[in-house]
């Protein structure tokens, strides 16, 4: 069985390398907003991200947050990415801004169970050592397909 | 939407996040990714799932409490016109009326309350 990529998750209309957010609940909507969802479920998965948040920050460090939840407001495994260049104020682990933030949102249940392995595999992308440099370089949604597609994640 | 089922979303969205951090393998990767601290986060959601609920009206609450009890999710969102609570077709004609979330509406199988996802 061919092993599950990064790539097969992400589309390009999710993938927005100039967010024009200036906070971290903007930055969290203007995410959401790629999914293309209507607005009630919009402003219902708002919610849940920021209750995840209140728990702790997704912020994982090196300029990374990984915001997450399950939501019945979708109906298969959603992914996003918003790159914010000046960064932003996320409340991270390591007290910097952070410039790459990975969305991740999936139904309560699902059928072939990839929330967890796709939360992995992000946090371990995140974890490479040039990769937040890499991310800061990319010009195009292809080329940030083409770096997921090349770390073999 | 109806503001009651949204606060049904919303609170059911709330118990699966309890339960994955009590149950399945997110409280490890909570823990060791985003320096979580289960126990503490369980309180906290706790104490907003008892809020939100304390906001449903009660015959709404009632059904919600029972359900939960004898089926785990209380909440069922509906595809392709099928409750995924139970997997039983909806009827047709109720199943593609416009503004169906406009309403409290209930699986006449298994009693679960619908949400109707596009």
């Amino acid at each position: 069985m061919q092993q599950m990529q990064l790539r097969d998750f992400f589309s390009e209309d999710a993938i927005k390398l100039d967010l024009e957010a200036e906070t971290k609940d903007e930055a969290l909507k203007e995410l959401v907003g790629l999914l293309g969802l209507d607005e009630k479920s919009q402003a219902i998965l708002f919610k849940m991200l920021k209750r995840r948040e209140n728990l702790g920050s997704t912020g994982i460090g090196r300029r990374i947050a990984i915001p997450h939840c399950r939501s019945l407001v979708v109906n298969r495994l959603r992914v996003a990415f918003g790159r914010k260049p000046g960064g932003l104020d996320f409340d991270a682990i390591d007290k910097k801004p952070v410039q790459n933030i990975f969305l991740i949102v999936a139904p309560p249940l699902e059928v072939s169970n990839q929330y967890l392995p796709v939360l992995g595999k992000i946090a371990q992308f995140g974890k490479e050592s040039d990769i937040p440099e890499r991310l800061a370089a990319i010009e195009t949604p292809e080329e940030f397909l083409a770096l997921l597609e090349e770390k073999g994640v | 939407m109806h503001p009651q089922l949204e606060l049904l979303l919303e609170l059911q969205d709330l118990k699966t996040q309890r339960r994955s951090l009590a149950e399945d393998g997110l409280s490890e990767v909570e823990s060791a990714v985003f320096e979580l601290r289960p126990s503490e986060a369980l309180e906290i959601l706790d104490g907003k799932i008892e809020e939100l609920a304390g906001r449903l009206e009660a015959p709404v609450r009632a059904r919600f409490s029972e359900v939960s009890q004898s089926l785990g999710r209380a909440v069922a969102p509906v595809l392709n016109g099928i409750c995924y609570g139970c997997f039983v077709a909806i009827p047709t004609a109720w199943s593609s009326e416009v503004g169906r979330n406009d309403r409290i509406n209930v699986c006449d199988h298994c009693g679960r309350f619908l949400y109707y996802v596009d």
